[in-house]
């Protein structure tokens, strides 16, 4: 794989949500859903972006699509300024950049036949037309594993796993160079989950693919993404190659995350450890580093200070004040 | 030319589906059906008005005034000697046409006006709902009288008129479904494939929130006659001779004592009008209903 | 010969519903769930799963579906024969059960404090005072922080994690012997999961309880199970106490099922995926259920095979099929 200029380069990536909360006395309330986050996706590679509900993962992969327009940051698309582009160019942009969402049910419009689904994005960038474009719908059926005969048909039809071969088929439509995969398979049954899994992977080889990948799940990332990046609370905690960053996690919620993870044998019991604490709200997170009142390893200065991002060689960088020299 | 085919191959399941509804609604509710073959009868009769009349709905004949019902005068004859059943349907024609047209007007503004308002949401939306909020505050006969009063009686300023009542509910009842249907994920791919503002609106949203339309263009076409009659009553309406059923009421309430049929007949069509088209819309609305949609496939 | 299960099921088969016609959603489910043990039910979405512990709580909608056959023996008694009146007593008193959703299974305008003491006071006949008391020790008991200061909180105050800890707290109320766990931590973070299966572990220490554990996710499983039985398509396909059955996967369902998992403890090259979909309730296969699917197919399948025992393995170990199990019979 090509060690050259990542295709997707994220930098300072802000977007603050304000909310009015409360009755009879609204105050605003400020949701720091993605405070300066940094990360890149390299061609041809799978990137993971982990952590739990509420750290800002799912926010950053739209944010750089401008599904949700971020308040500061770069995002930088092979020679492309994202955050710069007129609407125009940021039409032209979409193709490159594709989105599959999480909720097969939701993602896809039940009013809509299939075929036209998958036809109607080839139409509207002019790719394909008449024949050529009823030929291409097939042949994209056919890449996802369905039969033409669902073209014919509704969402409601199929089932989950299905359906998400939809949505993957209907991304791949206008031949996206990345494509960001929002937590693409937790929808699904487990025996499902892999087939999804190595559709997409197959489409990584086959198409050369690169993808920017969402999830919760420590195992589907490890499977599938050659880099990983763990998120807290709106920032980015810890980054590094898998699947070193998973067999030796650096920063402790990293360590946290992984042994929480549960691991399909009765041995690996002992591992479970005791953790303390829940997932503080992001519009109050604690001063200093967010994970110090749940870390074991806190100390005074992590209760005040946020700690610098260090890297730590071999692509892998931290932020927590354990790795201070 | 085979994505033409495509799309034709496509049609038909898709018509059957929603015809399949459609039916499968009106079945359970059977008062539709009623609804359904009287407005049938009614628009056929408007229609048919120059076959169906037996006299001139204008030509006055003072010798034959204020008749009782005969084998002549089917209904009798008013004030002026003319036929009031001549009269009857050929104020059909122009109270289905004022209420038909004012509504198809209100719907068209008014859903584009309350999509345009939930899809960009922020001021925009408050200052547009405000605005129908306004509106929406006066009764709509009011509203309709304030504006005819304004610009004079004419079968076009009636039709503002009434339009002009009508536009606020159909954008409201079309800016809670946008703003519902515009957060789901498959609006959000829309935008990711980078279809344009107007193309998700027009393809993806519109089909979301078209039955309701409907069913409130039912409910309010019976309005909309309503209305219509009642400015013709108290005299803001269509401007005599011309033939509508409120202003045949008014003509008949100067004898109401006397020759009581003068009123009633435009009464009852008015009545039944009314009623069917408050049939159908139940129907649709069982239509729109989600209880009976989501036919499980396989 | 062992202490008497506390709760034994016995060919328990339940229908539904479908078109004018009723078809079996589990069928046949056999097990005993010992003292003191937490058996894991596990399987995918359509397995029976859920069905088998609605049965058990006597939850079957009565429009759509019925128990057809088998027995629910508690105490003595046959679950699948008593009216209405008799569950209620037993439901929520000495057989208890938490769902998945603590979003909805907390009722929103109602506290928290009056949520838990409501048990008590229905069941024990408690009064007022008692029922708040004992319920601030059940809230203390699962781990709610301050819990004094958020009894009079409502369910919307509470993270997802802390609503399943009030859950929990509510089925424990009456001391249950048992405790039926419907993906009580699929809804949550895995963090929060790892808490609430630890402290699920814990209660049931303290409170001598059995469990049933269902589960569609074969990590949780093998952290919390004494035994499991894999499920597929309304039947137990494979059974054995959870060493057993992570050491020596013997339906090839259980087998395939396993190594569909992405696992985050070591790096493998190969996922394997089962072709094809769970089938439908009403096109069940008439052979053995997996056989569409499965591999190892052979002609002997096209006949439904028994739970047989798995030779070279414990005589508990069970697994339903002709080419891995009870071949010689």
């Amino acid at each position: 794989m090509t060690q050259a200029a990542p295709l997707l380069q994220v930098e300072g990536l802000r977007k603050f949500f304000t909310v009015k909360r409360g009755f009879p006395n609204p105050r605003t309330v400020t949701v720091r859903a993605l405070d300066g986050v940094d990360f890149g996706v390299r061609e041809g590679e799978a990137f993971g972006l982990v952590g739990e509900s509420g750290c800002g993962k799912s926010t950053a992969g739209r944010a750089l699509l401008r599904l949700i327009e971020p308040d500061e940051g770069r995002v930088r698309f092979r020679d492309t300024d994202v955050l710069a582009l007129d609407r125009q160019a940021l039409r032209a942009l979409r193709r490159k950049i594709q989105i599959v969402f999480q909720d097969p049910y939701a993602s896809l419009n039940p009013k809509r036949l299939v075929g036209k689904a998958l036809a109607e994005p080839m139409r509207v960038h002019g790719l394909a037309e008449g024949r050529a474009l009823a030929e291409r719908v097939r042949a994209l059926l056919d890449e996802v594993g369905l039969p033409p005969e669902a073209a014919e048909r509704y969402p409601h039809e199929f089932s989950g796993g299905q359906r998400q071969r939809i949505g993957i088929a209907r991304a791949l439509s206008v031949e996206p160079e990345l494509v960001v995969a929002d937590e693409p398979v937790s929808a699904l049954d487990v025996s499902i989950q892999a087939q999804v899994l190595l559709l997409l992977r197959g489409l990584q080889d086959k198409r050369g693919l690169s993808y920017l990948f969402v999830s919760h799940d420590l195992g589907v990332v490890r499977w599938f993404c050659q880099g990983v990046a763990v998120m807290y609370l709106g920032r980015i905690v810890e980054r590094g190659p898998l699947p070193q960053m998973f067999d030796e996690p650096l920063h402790p919620y990293t360590q946290t995350l992984r042994a929480a993870s549960p691991v399909p044998d009765p041995r690996a019991r002992v591992t479970m450890v005791r953790i303390e604490g829940e997932v503080p709200s992001a519009s109050a997170p604690p001063p200093g580093c967010h994970f110090h009142p749940r870390c074991p390893h806190a100390t005074e200065r992590c209760r005040v200070e946020y700690p610098a991002w260090k890297e730590m060689g071999q692509g892998r960088g931290v932020a927590c004040h354990l790795y201070d020299r | 030319m085979s994505a033409v085919t495509g799309d034709m191959a496509a049609a038909p399941p898709r018509a059957n589906r929603a015809l399949r509804q459609l039916l499968a609604a009106f079945n359970t509710n059977k008062t539709s059906w009623v609804g359904l073959a009287t407005f049938a009868v009614v628009v056929a009769i408007a229609i048919l008005a120059p076959v169906l009349a037996t006299h001139d709905p204008i030509e006055q004949n003072i010798l034959e005034k204020l008749k009782g019902p005969s084998a002549e005068f089917i209904l009798g004859t008013d004030g002026f000697g003319r036929d009031i059943w001549s009269r009857l349907v050929y104020g059909a024609r122009l109270s289905l046409w004022i209420g038909g047209v004012s509504i198809l007007i209100a719907m068209v503004v008014g859903s584009l006006i309350g999509m345009v308002a939930g899809y960009f949401g922020g001021r925009l939306d408050i200052a547009i709902m405000q605005v129908m909020d306004v509106l929406l505050s006066f009764p709509s006969l009011i509203l309709g009288l304030m504006v005819v009063a304004m610009m004079g009686p004419s079968v076009g300023n009636l039709i503002f008129a009434i339009a002009l009542t009508a536009i606020p509910p159909f954008a409201r009842i079309a800016r809670a479904p946008t703003v519902s249907v515009k957060e789901r994920d498959y609006i959000e791919a829309c935008r990711a494939l980078g279809y344009s503002h107007p193309r998700i609106m027009a393809v993806h949203i519109l089909p979301n929130i078209f039955p309701e339309i409907l069913v409130m263009g039912s409910l309010w076409l019976a309005t909309a006659i309503r209305v219509e009659a009642s400015l013709s009553f108290i005299g803001l309406g269509v401007r005599p001779p011309t033939p509508t059923w409120g202003g045949m009421i008014r003509e008949g309430f100067e004898n109401i004592l006397d020759t009581w049929w003068l009123s009633m007949a435009p009464s009852v069509a008015i009545l039944v009008v009314v009623f069917a088209l408050n049939m159908i819309g139940d129907g649709l609305r069982d239509f729109v209903d989600p209880k009976l949609k989501g036919e499980r496939g396989g | 010969m062992a202490e008497a299960p506390a709760l034994s099921v016995q060919g328990l088969t339940t229908e539904f519903r479908i078109g004018g016609q009723w078809h079996a959603a589990i069928r046949g489910i056999d097990f005993d769930l010992g003292k003191n043990e937490t058996l894991a039910l596990v399987g995918e979405s359509g397995c029976g799963k859920s069905i088998t512990a609605l049965s058990i709580m006597g939850l079957i909608p009565k429009a759509a579906g019925r128990i057809a056959a088998g027995k629910i023996l508690f105490e003595g008694q046959d679950l699948a024969q008593l009216d209405e009146e008799h569950l209620r007593e037993i439901r929520g008193d000495r057989i208890a059960m938490i769902f998945q959703e603590p979003m909805t299974s907390l009722n929103p305008v109602l506290t928290i404090g009056f949520q838990v003491a409501e048990a008590l006071r229905y069941h024990r006949g408690m009064s007022q005072a008692e029922a708040r008391t004992h319920a601030l020790e059940l809230l203390e008991q699962v781990k709610i922080p301050s819990a004094r200061q958020r009894l009079d909180d409502y369910p919307h105050q509470f993270s997802g994690g802390m609503r399943q800890r009030v859950m929990i707290a509510m089925a424990l109320a009456c001391k249950p012997q048992i405790l039926l766990a419907d993906e009580p931590t699929t809804a949550l973070d895995v963090t929060i999961q790892a808490q609430v299966l630890l402290l699920l572990a814990e209660l049931k220490q303290l409170y001598g309880m059995s469990m049933i554990f269902i589960s569609h996710n074969l990590g949780v499983v093998a952290t919390i199970a004494d035994r499991v039985a894999v499920m597929y398509a309304g039947e137990i396909v494979e059974t054995a106490a959870v060493g057993d059955l992570f050491d020596r996967p013997t339906h090839p369902y259980t087998e395939a099922l396993l190594s569909s998992i992405p696992r985050v403890d070591r790096t493998s090259d190969t996922l394997m995926a089962i072709p094809g979909q769970v089938p439908a309730i009403n096109r069940m296969p008439g052979g053995c259920r997996y056989a569409p699917r499965c591999a190892l197919r052979q002609p002997v399948c096209e006949r439904p095979p028994a739970l047989a025992p798995v030779s070279g393995s414990a005589p508990t170990h069970l697994a339903r099929c002709w080419v891995r199990a009870g071949g010689d019979r």
